[in-house]
């Protein structure tokens, strides 16, 4: 029973937690309001990776640890690509993964945007040219965004989020 | 540790069937044995007998002048320093030794593909690498296939065309999982047989993310094939691109300054210190406990700060080079990293110890996922997964690379071979790499951090432990650029004791399971 009324009553501290990062939370609440403004709530984002060296999902995976803590901002992993807003391609699209990433494509709802995520998915790394990739995503999808990296930052990652939000919204 | 060299015991294990004599050294401690195909044959069961493990089997053309395709058979003994390779000649039929050596599967498959190489009696015959959506006879890594983009497959399914074992009877269902997943994780298709609630059979296939990293390296220059091992596996970018320098190096006869090598393992631990974080935050999640999960990812997220700090790369890329480093870190910043990891420890043990108390953690780790350790030879099962098993091996000290000859430390072995025994060999890799970090940060000497090397003809191989266990790596170059250059990763063997591992335990154990072993996709698929 004094747990329970401590849990109300008692301020909660978490000293354990981080200070944070101001410069990715400035930027985060601006893509909040951004978000806010295109598409009314939140927006969706489905990850998918086509042949990358991993280390792309690895900060997209970032993304969601307490430093980060993206859905603060209004802006979710989701599961499913019918859920999906966005599809977010890493890696150079492989021959095994190609007809997955458009079937993946496929099942979202428009109107929907890909971004290619990473050197690899820009189609500018080493692995392109050889027998096992196509190249980059745009090779099969049409790709409104690249964010260039190998990989990119978590910063440099919510940094184009919101320039894309902000040219969405001028349209 | 005293560790035996393995030349000296296989002079006496090969006479007099085989002179020893006939043993050539290569660059680093890998002794070379041409054998015909009666010698092979009989060689082969003597090996398995006495405990040799297959860690390696793959082919190349044009190798000691026979210009047909060669096989390397890699093995190595528990607990000897050095590896024995057997060169094949495949002028007469090539017999499958998966039955004598279970991990052999995997290799002559992807042999198969490769080369187009039949292996006589070989049970498994499905491709490996090339999926369905490859045309029939297309084999890469022939010399005389130019690499170049191919066009767009056709929408083939891979459904009617990769038979998956059946199980059936009644009450029998599957599951098929992938190659999609539904978080942000690499692709693999997962197909589980269940009745009721257990796992029956589980088979894995892999390789959806196949790059053809091996056939880029060909031709290439050296600084090329950095970037090839950089590739591999993006968090396993300082294993790997070390066992690519330290191959450069052995052919080159090149020894990098101390102070590189002090940083370098510096690096090479602060790799361990947050992949094995992540794996362990990974875990508390799947059993619902992210509050620790929460903590432990925060740690993380502050050593990949400091890896920045340390190579300017959040996953070590871009620093470890032939001949030693490509940018000094300096002193300043290292001794700042071990003032931190001091606090580091604290904030790490605590977390631990909380989540080790919570009931609901124990009873989901223990007893589940058991790998048998039958099983670690056949399979060669390696790194974390091999030493929750029972097997006390560790590259590091097995053989014993870079700096790790001079550093006093013993592996963490645990006998049950479950998920908690897992988590604790991790834990336990923490502390101790963080008394290693701190041990070489305390003496770290000055001087230069890099020296000249001009390519050499010769070969190599290299073996070192990655966080997920030991890797493979073994180079050619001729007249400066690459002949060949493989990589076998730990993730490669480890795949397979997961099949093993989920058998009995039910299906929502199989995250939990995936993740205290955590494998690279990317790694094994190459």
């Amino acid at each position: 029973m004094k747990n329970v009324l401590n849990n109300i009553f008692k301020p909660k501290v978490c000293r354990q937690m981080p200070k944070g990062d101001a410069d990715f939370d400035k930027l985060g609440f601006a893509l909040k309001t951004e978000i806010h403004a295109v598409f009314g709530r939140s927006l969706a984002i489905r990850a998918l990776d086509s042949g990358s060296d991993n280390s792309a999902e690895i900060e997209l995976n970032n993304l969601s640890n307490p430093y980060y803590d993206i859905e603060r901002f209004g802006l979710s992993f989701v599961a499913s690509p019918r859920h999906a807003d966005i599809l977010i391609v890493t890696g150079a699209v492989s021959q095994n993964m190609a007809i997955a990433v458009r079937k993946t494509f496929d099942a979202m709802p428009s109107p929907k945007l890909v971004i290619a995520l990473g050197d690899d998915a820009c189609g500018s790394s080493i692995v392109c040219g050889g027998y096992g990739v196509l190249g980059g995503v745009d090779k099969i999808l049409p790709v409104d965004l690249k964010i260039p990296g190998n990989p990119p930052e978590p910063i440099q990652i919510i940094t184009a989020l919101l320039g894309l939000m902000r040219s969405l919204g001028k349209k | 540790m005293k560790i035996p060299d393995l030349y000296t015991y296989l002079s006496e294990f090969l006479s007099p069937a085989i002179n020893p004599l006939r043993l050539e050294k290569g660059a680093n401690k890998d002794y070379y044995l041409g054998l015909d195909w009666a010698e092979a044959a009989a060689l082969y069961p003597k090996l398995a007998e006495d405990g040799f493990g297959l860690i390696g089997l793959f082919g190349l053309e044009g190798f000691r002048g026979y210009e047909g395709l060669s096989l390397l058979y890699v093995f190595e003994k528990r607990n000897y320093s050095g590896a024995l390779v057997i060169i094949r000649r495949t002028d007469s039929p090539v017999a499958s030794i998966a039955a004598i050596f279970p991990s052999a599967c995997y290799f002559e498959r992807e042999i198969r593909d490769g080369y187009g190489c039949e292996f006589e009696n070989a049970f498994d015959r499905r491709r490996l690498w090339l999926h369905e959506t490859y045309p029939a006879n297309f084999h890469p890594l022939v010399k005389s296939f130019k690499n170049q983009p191919l066009s767009l497959p056709a929408g083939v399914e891979d459904e009617a065309l990769y038979p998956f074992k059946k199980v059936s009877g009644e009450g029998v269902y599957e599951v098929g999982v992938g190659p999609v997943h539904a978080g942000i994780i690499e692709p693999g298709h997962f197909r589980f047989s269940a009745i009721g609630e257990p796992v029956l059979n589980l088979e894995i296939r892999l390789f959806y993310k196949h790059r053809g990293l091996e056939k880029l390296a060909v031709g290439r220059d050296i600084d090329f094939g950095l970037k090839i091992a950089e590739s591999v596996s993006g968090d396993e970018s300082a294993a790997n691109t070390y066992a690519y320098s330290s191959a450069v190096e052995h052919i080159c006869s090149v020894r990098p300054p101390r102070r590189a090598e002090q940083l370098r393992l510096i690096l090479l631990e602060m790799e361990r210190l947050y992949s094995h974080l992540s794996d362990l935050s990974g875990m508390l999640t799947d059993v619902a406990y992210p509050v620790g999960a929460a903590a432990l990812m925060a740690l993380r997220e502050e050593l990949m700060r400091w890896n920045k700090r340390l190579s300017g790369s959040r996953f070590l890329k871009g620093i470890i080079t032939p001949g030693g480093l490509l940018r000094d870190i300096p002193a300043g910043i290292v001794n700042e990293l071990a003032d931190y990891l001091r606090v580091f420890e604290g904030r790490f043990n605590q977390q631990v110890e909380k989540a080790l108390a919570k009931t609901s953690v124990v009873d989901r780790f223990e007893t589940t996922g058991i790998i048998n350790n039958r099983l670690l030879v056949p399979l060669n099962i390696t790194g974390v997964a091999a030493r929750a098993s029972g097997a006390d091996i560790d590259t590091r000290l097995n053989q014993p690379y870079g700096l790790y000859s001079e550093l006093a430390f013993e592996p963490p072995v645990l006998p049950e071979g479950d998920v908690m025994a897992r988590f604790k060999v991790r834990v336990s890799e923490v502390q101790t790499s963080l008394g290693l970090i701190l041990q070489t940060a305390s003496r770290l000497s000055a001087g230069e951090y890099i020296v000249p090397l001009k390519p050499q003809n010769g070969y190599s191989l290299v073996l070192v432990e990655s966080p997920r266990g030991q890797s493979l790596h073994w180079l050619w170059l001729r007249d400066g650029k690459i002949e060949r250059y493989k990589v076998r990763t730990a993730s490669y063997c480890n795949w397979q004791a997961i099949e093993h591992a989920v058998l009995g335990d039910i299906i929502p154990d199989f995250p939990l399971i995936n993740k205290s072993l955590n494998l690279s996709y990317a790694g094994t698929d190459l």
